[in-house]
């Protein structure tokens, strides 16, 4: 339509996309500067930092907390989310929308006004804080992106083969386990990546309810509340190479979901 | 076949039990708070009051507290929209390498905003990058204070709220059809003319998506205003840690929680009214 190549456009992209790195760049040079102050010139290369971060146990803890979190919660969310997701599209439940719509509140609220009132309604009934009420919120958290992500696949494809495999003599036991949950799980693979994501990243609500223990997040709160040390741009450093693994695997898996949505539209 | 469809239903419990456990009861819970005047369950005397609101809404710090929340929340979503339309735009019309850059767009909004927050540290703190270059340049004689105000807290959360911004926009524009632009040229409206009355109107839904998904977390942000801003640029969420974690007083910390729910909640409410909610979460890509 416009032959004109859109040059403002493509510098204000290029731009944009140098503020949305450069500060992560930043992170990553200071990481293995020698000098403890934030300045360039830069005064050295070393590995100091590091060494110094894997002698504090409390950074360890962290991320051992961290990865333990996230795996369990990402499991519980992704078994009970797709069971949700499978249940709402293919049962005689009525009022769909409304309770699909009251399930995705997780996602749109602020995470503040959740931690809080899980902090208060576990210390009213004397629940302990601490990991195990940690994992519990975030269920209820990821759950809804579980949901969210499932949901478009099982619109994709009718209860019919479920129905199909009952006539035939299957029990509903066996069309769920040898029908439906081969075909979900794809989809329950990026589901359970996803959530993994979103609990390992998670803040406010862990930062409410972790009580005395502590979660990368939480640690990196705390060292930037009271002073930073080039250990913060380490475990950032970490946490980050981590999370773009996760990000790429979550694509290719999702890439692959709808390659195979591609290939079934092709056959039929 | 209706046995298998109860069947099926059964699927729903575990899950729903789940939410209505760990999030539909705690808020709840805020809002009994919220009414009350004392510990439950503390054994002495519990009382309805209107108090916890009328304190937020009688004090003038509070109010002003409120009001810059607010004001911090417009200006960010203005200023997201701002900055991610023509990416949006970009990316939905003008080129063909729209998915390998929407991914790569995505993979700095997946890195912790924690961390995010402390580069913005870095670069602006008083001998951070921005003050040393303006300083050698010699631009200014002394560093510039943008550290602990009101402006480096809007900055930061314009900085890890653009991103979710993009996404509505883009999934909106790429869905309007070229040729009604092509129509419009044709019969005789300016480009810009053509812009407005149909991209931007068309666009209209994701902007309205966006803002959603922008203005209600940066509302019930507290860990960058902490980080980034100064005692004179606190938000809600702030004072509403402090009165759990220092001050102790749950029935007016869980009146502000709930003041911020229920904006965040009509938000949601008048969106779906007028768009259904299905618009927010297809135009997420998750």
């Amino acid at each position: 339509m416009e032959k004109r190549k859109p040059v403002f456009l493509q510098i204000y992209t290029l731009l944009f996309f140098i503020y949305i790195f450069l500060p992560i760049i930043i992170i990553f040079i200071f990481a293995w500067n020698n000098n403890e102050g934030y300045n360039f010139p830069l005064s050295g290369f070393t590995w100091k930092w590091f060494t110094e971060l894997f002698n504090d146990s409390i950074a360890k803890k962290a991320m051992l907390n961290s990865i333990l979190i996230a795996f369990i919660s990402a499991t519980i969310s992704t078994i009970l989310g797709t069971a949700l997701a499978f249940g709402i599209l293919n049962s005689s439940l009525k009022n769909k929308g409304l309770f699909l719509g009251l399930l995705i509140l997780p996602v749109l609220m602020p995470s503040l006004t959740i931690g809080i009132a899980v902090l208060v309604f576990f210390r009213t009934l004397s629940i302990p804080l601490g990991i195990p009420s940690v994992i519990l919120s975030h269920v209820s958290i990821s759950m809804s992106y579980v949901v969210l992500i499932l949901l478009g696949r099982i619109e994709g494809f009718s209860g019919n083969i479920q129905e199909a495999a009952v006539d035939l003599g299957a029990s509903w036991f066996s069309s769920i386990k040898d029908i439906i949950l081969p075909v979900l799980m794809p989809a329950m693979l990026a589901g359970w990546v996803f959530s993994f994501m979103i609990s390992w990243n998670e803040f406010i609500v862990t930062y409410f309810l972790i009580g005395n223990n502590v979660t990368i997040p939480v640690y990196i709160f705390s060292q930037l509340r009271f002073g930073i040390s080039p250990k913060v741009n380490v475990i950032s450093v970490l946490v980050t190479s981590f999370t773009v693994i996760m990000v790429i695997l979550y694509i290719l898996i999702k890439a692959s979901l709808s390659r195979i949505k591609n290939a079934k539209l092709l056959k039929s | 076949m209706s046995q298998l469809l109860k069947n099926n239903k059964k699927l729903i419990y575990p899950g729903f039990l789940w939410f209505l456990f760990f999030f539909i009861f705690p808020l709840t819970v805020i809002l009994v708070y919220a009414f009350i005047d004392n510990f439950l369950r503390s054994g002495t005397d519990v009382n309805f009051t209107f108090d916890n609101f009328l304190i937020i809404f009688q004090r003038k710090h509070y109010l002003l507290l409120l009001g810059r929340s607010i004001r911090i929340s417009l200006i960010t979503t203005f200023f997201s929209i701002a900055f991610a339309y023509p990416i949006a735009y970009f990316l939905a019309k003008k080129t063909k390498y729209d998915k390998i850059l929407i991914v790569a767009l995505m993979i700095p909004f997946w890195v912790n905003y924690l961390i995010r927050t402390f580069a913005w540290k870095l670069i602006i703190s008083e001998n951070g990058i921005i003050n040393k270059i303006l300083t050698s340049l010699n631009i200014i004689d002394e560093p510039l204070r943008i550290l602990y105000t009101e402006f480096a807290v809007i900055l930061g959360l314009i900085y890890t709220h653009t991103p979710m911004m993009i996404l509505p926009l883009y999934a909106t524009i790429s869905r309007i059809d070229n040729s009604l632009l092509e129509a419009a040229l044709d019969l005789g409206a300016s480009k810009s003319r053509a812009f407005f009355d149909i991209i931007l109107r068309l666009s209209l839904t994701g902007i309205f998506a966006g803002t959603v998904l922008v203005f209600i977390p940066v509302l019930g942000s507290f860990a960058i205003p902490a980080i980034l801003g100064g005692t004179d640029s606190m938000m809600i969420g702030n004072i509403i840690e402090s009165q759990f974690i220092e001050v102790g007083n749950w029935n007016f910390g869980s009146a502000f929680t709930l003041t911020l729910a229920l904006i965040s909640l009509a938000m949601i409410f008048i969106y779906s009214k007028f768009f259904g909610l299905q618009s927010i979460y297809k135009n997420q890509e998750i």
